[in-house]
């Protein structure tokens, strides 16, 4: 048994996905805390809880959890299993990769401990301490340097489209995450604050964005058993959002305290980032041709077409958002975490829901157990965020029009606050559908594995 | 698609991504801390600079620690929805702010100049419980902090005043 396991190729995302899916289930249950406090402020408000689940330091706990533990593990196990797919050989240094499946779940606790404790550098969706990012990159540098060698070494001399996404993630992570990571000490001010946007929205940009449309480029193909529509559509795709999408952090500062020329330079690449938005989706809807019917039956390939949707609607959304009059709105309301829970639950967690639902069988060598499951899982996470979205957005808008009738502040603010609870609840109503359509989710992947495990079982015995 | 040759090197990709990259933080990362409006402090930034030893910087250390900058933005834009906040935020203000605490989500008021609004015992009676001070509020209770940290992070709040120097800035 244990020879058969430490020879298992897969080993490496096996890990990483069944940890991505106890890191979605925890973080979840942290975005629901934090939404019945907007409820009940005095929700498990009780004994060490009061501190442990208080609101302003569990949700950087929430934020990173799925943003680190659930979605990057599940990506990273994507990658390990994608890229010896399009390479054919075998993945680099699979001792390492299991290794860093490990190591990324220490960091994960490890950095919700410290933020549970209080300590925080502030930078959103970079809360952890110092020591920690350090780790972070050691374990960032050890996945690039696994793929990177993979790709070096392959027998296929094609580089296909996923794979030009896979490298420049690659590259951007550590990048990004060493320079939006800096100890905060050492810099200051409004330069500093630019940091950490130029950070917080790259994160999303030239990490989960990349590495999710890659996935969505290896994928379709394979759901549809249609050949990927427009070669150059791709080539387009990939080269202006990696011109683009670095540019996009200062309309995280639309009309505050920064210079002119640093507003048009965030605001207009973030317009044209329709560019390569579109050139995925036209790309998308082109390999669909034909095949639109399969959409009924075939859930993976409901959930990837839907993200793809997301994703699309985001990148309407966010350039909308970011110019001078909608900002002067809509910024600082509840209209943002609709809007952020868009690409990150709705397009990118969706790919990921596709791939493990896709590769999984592939692994265990074992049919998902339950189609019903799999639709229940698709429908509740889909009502759920709608719910979710749409009542934040409008929240968002009657708050936005109630700080300029003046309720900025006091007494004001607080009674627009109370006029916000039917919204609150809804918000809510949605989180839970969306946590419950995990749990569905995951029983259903679990009960897949037992009998992948069960049938190999009866073939040794047989054999 | 077997006839692009320049797709078989892994090079153009990992140079043309690296180079565009460090383009874009040249420009949105590293150009900023050059630029004139960000290079002086104001009297705004003076009174923020506290020393280490003083109940203000303990109390923006709780303020921190308890996550106050998750809820409270400090960033005063030229907009109606922040009519009636105070001066408008410059750069100069924040000048010596480590970590900056610009903020991305009002789910409470801004705080850049709220140390004009209320007075110590206001703020230490609605931290212990804030909806018996604004019925209806949904902040936390912060009965939990120790008398110190109350006390700093009370003082930390008062000090959030505009300079003299900038009551002629505008206001809307």
């Amino acid at each position: 048994m244990e020879t058969q396991t430490s020879s298992d190729t897969y080993r490496p995302t096996k890990i990483f996905f069944y940890s991505s899916l106890v890191w979605l289930v925890i973080g979840m249950i942290y975005g629901l805390i934090l939404a019945f406090k907007f409820i009940w402020p005095n929700f498990l408000v009780w004994g060490p809880l009061q501190v442990i689940l208080q609101f302003g330091r569990i949700r950087p706990i929430h934020t990173n959890m799925l943003l680190f533990g659930w979605l990057t593990m599940a990506n990273i196990g994507a990658l390990f299993y994608v890229i010896p797919k399009l390479c054919r050989n075998q993945l680099s240094f699979p001792k390492m990769a299991t290794f860093l499946g490990y190591f990324w779940n220490f960091i994960i606790v490890v950095g919700s401990i410290a933020l549970t404790m209080g300590y925080t550098t502030v930078t959103e969706y970079g809360e952890w301490p110092l020591w920690i990012d350090i780790l972070v990159v050691i374990g960032v540098a050890m996945l690039a340097m696994i793929c990177f060698s993979t790709i070096a070494n392959r027998n296929e001399k094609q580089l296909y489209v996923s794979l030009w996404y896979f490298m420049g993630s690659l590259i951007w992570l550590p990048g990004l995450y060493i320079i939006g990571n800096l100890p905060y000490k050492l810099l200051s001010g409004v330069p500093q604050f630019l940091i950490f946007w130029f950070y917080g929205h790259n994160v999303i940009g030239l990490w989960f964005t990349t590495v999710g449309v890659g996935l969505i480029y290896y994928l379709l193909p394979y759901l549809t058993k249609n050949p990927l529509y427009s070669h150059r559509l791709s080539l387009i795709g990939f080269w202006t959002i990696a011109t683009f999408y670095v540019w996009n952090g200062p309309h995280h500062l639309q009309n505050g305290p920064i210079p002119l020329w640093l507003m048009k330079a965030g605001i207009i690449p973030s317009v044209l980032l329709i560019i390569p938005v579109w050139a995925v989706l036209a790309n998308v809807f082109g390999t669909m041709k034909g095949k639109w019917h399969a959409v009924a039956h075939n859930t993976p390939l409901k959930f990837l077409v839907t993200g793809a949707i997301f994703y699309l609607i985001t990148c309407l959304q966010g350039p909308f958002q970011s110019l001078q009059g909608p900002s002067s709105i809509v910024k600082f309301t509840d209209w943002v975490p609709g809007h952020a829970h868009l690409p990150v639950f709705g397009a990118f967690s969706y790919v990921a829901f596709s791939v493990m639902y896709y590769v999984l069988p592939k692994i265990v060598y074992h049919n998902i157990y339950s189609n019903r499951l799999m639709e229940t899982h698709f429908w509740l996470s889909t009502i759920g965020l709608l719910l979710f979205t749409f009542s934040t957005w409008t929240a968002g808008v009657f708050e936005g029009f109630a700080w300029i009738e003046g309720a900025q502040y006091g007494l004001q603010f607080v009674e627009m606050l109370t006029a916000m609870q039917p919204f609150f609840w809804i918000r809510t109503v949605g989180g839970t559908l969306m946590f419950v359509a995990q749990i569905f989710f995951i029983i259903n992947l679990y009960k897949t594995i037992q009998l992948g495990k069960k049938s190999q079982n009866t073939n040794e015995s047989s054999a | 698609m077997s006839g692009f040759a320049n797709e078989r090197s892994m090079f153009t990709y990992v140079i043309g991504a690296s180079i565009l990259f460090l383009i874009g933080v040249f420009g949105t990362a590293y150009l900023p801390f050059y630029d004139d409006q960000m290079q002086a402090p104001n009297e705004n930034a003076e009174l923020r600079n506290y020393s280490v030893d003083s109940a203000e910087y303990r109390g923006r250390e709780v303020y921190i620690r308890e996550g106050c900058h998750v809820c409270h933005t400090m960033f005063v834009r030229p907009v109606l929805a922040d009519s009636a906040l105070g001066p408008i935020s410059q750069p100069a203000d924040y000048y010596y702010e480590a970590p900056a605490m610009l903020g991305s989500k009002r789910t409470g008021a801004d705080l850049m100049w709220v140390g004009n609004r209320w007075n110590a015992d206001w703020h230490r009676e609605h931290l212990i419980n804030p909806q018996k001070i604004l019925p209806g509020s949904i902040m936390p209770r912060y009965d939990y902090l120790s008398d110190q940290d109350m006390e700093d992070l009370i003082a930390y709040l008062m000090s959030l005043k505009p300079s003299p120097q900038t009551e002629g800035r505008p206001v809307n």
